[in-house]
Parts: structure tokens; C-alpha cells; sequence
């Protein structure tokens, strides 16, 4: 399928860039990375200019993280209404709304750019949690924007390469999720054992 | 605290694998760059167009045109679309461009200047023997 999609990329340049961004903001697992690297490549080529590659490409993210977005608040959200109304737990939503309000904007800007395949999941997670839309809006594009600038720069600049950068920034990418999981599952388990659990494990 | 023993497991078994994970990636992202560094020519892909490859190996796009019977002219179609249009299949497609792109480079002489445009390709010495 990613075959495919690349090669009607190839073939309908930004309009094809603008859907496929919208898709895969919404969380259709494409390789958005290894795409906006091949724009950046046809760039460097002149077969596109820089400009309007950003703008298709981030205009397309964007929407897709609405999509996600709403489909959070007015989907999720009832549900889960629903679902504590019948077996209870709503004080834990609430405690995990909380937590969500105060670090949901750094995850909203780095799940952009720095940490792209959270994207998806944090749209849904802030439309559920009710994050204010505006706020959610101006980390987004500014977010989007970016990533827009360093993936299309990347191709540009390293336009002979396509695969290999995409390759590397998608197992970078990775690298930092895991560092970030590791990082927060290893203070969860440790940084407390000294409350008196055994160091032994 | 022995009830929080089963999930201190749970969570140590995840840590774990999250470890492990972030463990494989990092060899993989060192070994892209080692990759990139090396300049380490990338497989042909259907999505592809001449003028990528060209790009990407450093040839002359009228080489590539020429070992595809294709008009000298700017064609940016990926190579999928000139395999279906063309009734090739892609390994194919592939061969050739790979024989073209080994010719043009050393150490064989470099390939003569593009021919006109609107010329058909005359059955040309980059045209590669079956």
C-alpha cells in the first residue's frame, strides 16, 4: 500500500501531499516522514517549489489533527461519560483530565514534530480531555509547521538519499518515544523504591 | 506491598521490552547514518520517478530514458506507472536502469550529451543488449 500511495504522490504532487497529510494526521499509518522527505528531494529537483509544499503538507496535518480532535470530544467523550456513569471511576477521569490539562500542551507541540506517531493519539486524548480547541489549535500549527520545515529541508538538502534519511529519522524518532516510555515507566518503578520496596529486581 | 507485586512485575517486564526496543532503533538509526555516510546507492523503488534516480545516482536522466526506449523528454511519471503503461514488470524495469546506470559510470566512458528532444531515440549504444 505504501507503494501505491508513493507512487500517486509522484504522480499528483500537492493535492495528492495535502490528502495524504489529512489521512495520516487522523492516524492512517503511512509513512508521512519518508513522503515530505521525497517532497523536499523533488524541491531540490525543481519539480515543486518549497512554499506551497509546506503549505499543502502542513494545511493537510492540520486538518487531519482536527479530525482526530473532534472525534475525541465528540465522540470519545460521551462515550466515556457512558461508560463511568456504569461502573464508576469518574474521580480517576477526572484526576488523569488534570494531569492531561497540565503537560498536554508539551505533548501536543513535540507529538508534531519530535515524537510524530504519538500525533495521532493526542489529538483523540486532547479532544477527550476537553484541552481548550484554541489553545489546541495554535500548538498544532505551529508544531505542524515546523515539522513541515525540517522534514522538506532535510529532502532538500540531502535530496540524493530520500530513503536513507527517512529511514534514520524514523528509527531516531523511535529512539526518542522509547527514551521518553523508559524514561517515565523507570521513575514510575524506581524513583519510588526508595518508599521501601525491594531494590533487588 | 504484595499486592503491588504483580504490577511491579508487569511494569519491570515492560520497561524491559521498552528498553529493548529503544535498544534496536539506536542501532538502526547508527546504522542508517553509517549508511548515508558511506553514500550507499538506495534500491530502486516503484515510486520513483527517472528523474529521482538520475538524481539519486548521479547519471544523466537521458541515460535512464534511453535504456527505457523512452522519448528523450522530461517524463515524471513514477516507474510503477511506466511498468504497468509499458507492460513491463518492475524487476524488469529495474534491470535495465541498473545496467544503464553501471555503463555510465566509470569505469566506462561518460555518456555522450543528451540527444535533441522531440528525436525519436534511435536504437542507441545505452540501450542495454538482452
Amino acid at each position: 500500500m505504501t507503494d501505491q500511495l508513493l507512487e500517486l504522490l509522484t504522480t499528483y504532487g500537492l493535492p495528492a501531499l495535502f490528502g495524504a497529510m489529512i489521512l495520516a494526521a487522523a492516524g492512517m499509518p503511512f509513512p508521512s516522514s519518508l513522503i515530505l522527505i521525497a517532497m523536499g528531494s523533488f524541491v531540490a529537483q525543481g519539480e515543486l517549489s518549497f512554499w506551497p509544499v509546506i503549505f499543502a503538507g502542513a494545511s493537510g496535518a492540520i486538518v487531519g489533527d482536527q479530525l482526530g480532535y473532534a472525534f475525541g470530544r465528540y465522540g470519545g467523550r460521551p462515550l466515556l461519560a457512558a461508560v463511568t456513569r456504569r461502573i464508576g471511576g469518574a474521580d480517576k477521569v477526572e484526576q488523569a483530565e488534570a494531569y492531561s490539562r497540565k503537560w498536554a500542551g508539551w505533548g501536543i507541540f513535540f507529538s508534531r514534530w519530535l515524537i510524530g506517531p504519538l500525533g495521532p493519539w493526542i489529538n483523540v486524548t486532547s479532544g477527550l480531555t476537553e484541552y481548550p480547541w484554541v489553545r489546541f489549535i495554535v500548538l498544532d500549527v505551529a508544531g505542524e509547521v515546523l515539522w513541515l520545515l525540517i522534514y522538506v529541508s532535510l529532502g532538500r538538502a540531502f535530496s540524493d538519499q530520500v530513503q536513507t534519511i527517512a529511514s534514520l529519522l524514523g528509527n531516531l524518532t523511535w529512539v526518542i518515544v522509547g527514551l521518553l516510555g523508559a524514561g517515565l515507566l523507570g521513575w514510575k518503578l524506581f524513583g519510588r523504591s526508595t518508599e521501601g520496596s525491594d531494590d533487588a529486581a | 506491598m504484595t499486592r503491588t507485586r504483580p504490577w511491579r512485575k508487569a511494569l519491570i517486564a515492560l520497561f524491559v521490552a521498552v528498553v529493548a526496543f529503544t535498544g534496536y532503533h539506536a542501532v538502526r538509526t547508527v546504522s542508517d547514518a553509517i549508511y548515508w555516510n558511506a553514500h550507499r546507492d538506495e534500491p530502486i523503488e516503484r515510486w520513483m520517478t527517472i528523474g529521482y534516480v538520475a538524481h539519486s545516482y548521479h547519471v544523466p536522466p537521458h541515460v535512464l530514458h534511453q535504456a527505457l526506449n523512452l522519448p528523450p523528454m522530461p517524463d515524471r511519471r513514477p516507474l510503477g506507472r511506466i511498468a504497468r503503461d509499458s507492460g513491463r514488470s518492475m524487476t524488469q524495469i529495474e534491470a535495465k536502469l541498473m545496467y544503464a546506470i553501471v555503463h555510465a559510470r566509470p569505469p566506462y566512458p561518460p555518456p555522450g550529451p543528451p540527444p535533441r528532444p522531440f528525436m525519436r531515440p534511435a536504437s542507441s549504444t545505452a540501450s542495454p543488449a538482452k
